[in-house]
């Protein structure tokens, strides 16, 4: 019976998944915030969006947490393969390590924060 | 069957720059670095919350207004866009969908990803940010 390696299957699921995002929701965050917001360019008018974004409270929330979380994961996935790509093939386990716990820091943070910031955010809509 | 091999395995050792070999591996290797701007992204906007959630919201602000940071941004935004052009290609070559006798090329998945791209982008503007 061959071994069918499961884990693997399900983190290249959710890699797959955060591409999506990464492909989908990201731009536009990078727009509205990175550069329409500083560089005063449509639609910001005054409020920073992160603000505008946080007061619809679940919608607003699920898309910070969704879009942030998503991209981390893709992000560090594949720019830790990259790298052993380039030379640091010896290091893949202690590549694989670190990335794997800047995820797991990186998506409890942004839970936390949103929490912190929207703290009825668990409560039904 | 025995875990010995009878012939010894020949892996070909390549160097860090084996990347510049061919064209194909050098967008490839570009499209591997759109990674890097997505999860950097991802972690100065995590540090951006962590200073909106213990109150220092003007200090937030100006992190986002300075000039590096924008630089930045301007390249984040080109790589992402670069990464779902490509993931929106790569969609249409992996998954081709069949209609009838045709089948659809990987350049109609860009187009149709693209316009949804556009349509996600605009709700979220007007749904999140303009309302």
């Amino acid at each position: 019976m061959p071994k069918v390696a499961r884990l693997h299957a399900i983190l290249w699921g959710v890699f797959s998944v955060g591409g999506f995002i990464a492909a989908f929701l990201l731009p536009v965050l990078i727009y509205i915030v990175g550069i329409a917001y500083p560089l005063g360019l449509w639609p910001i008018s005054g409020q920073d969006p992160t603000t505008s974004i946080l007061n619809h409270h679940h919608l607003g929330t699920l898309f910070l947490f969704v879009t942030v979380a998503g991209s981390l994961y893709h992000g560090i996935y594949r720019f830790q393969s990259t790298l052993t790509e380039l030379g640091l093939a010896r290091a893949k386990r202690a590549l694989e390590a670190l990335g794997y716990l800047i995820v797991i820091v990186g998506i409890l943070a942004v839970a936390y924060y949103l929490l912190m910031l929207n703290p009825g955010v668990l409560s039904l809509p | 069957m025995s875990k010995e091999k009878p012939f010894p395995e020949y892996r070909r050792k390549l160097g860090p720059g084996w990347w510049l070999a061919n064209s194909h591996f050098t967008q490839y290797m570009i499209r591997e670095w759109t990674s890097f701007f997505v999860a950097v992204f991802s972690l100065i906007y995590i540090y951006e919350l962590s200073l909106f959630a213990s109150g220092a919201r003007a200090d937030a602000l100006n992190l986002l207004k300075n000039p590096g940071v924008i630089a930045f941004n301007v390249l984040a935004l080109l790589f992402t866009l670069y990464h779902a052009f490509t993931w929106f290609y790569l969609i249409g070559k992996v998954q081709p969908i069949k209609m009838g006798k045709t089948t659809s090329k990987p350049w109609q998945a860009l187009l149709v990803n693209i316009v949804l791209l556009l349509i996600v982008s605009f709700a979220v503007i007007e749904i999140l940010v303009l309302r």
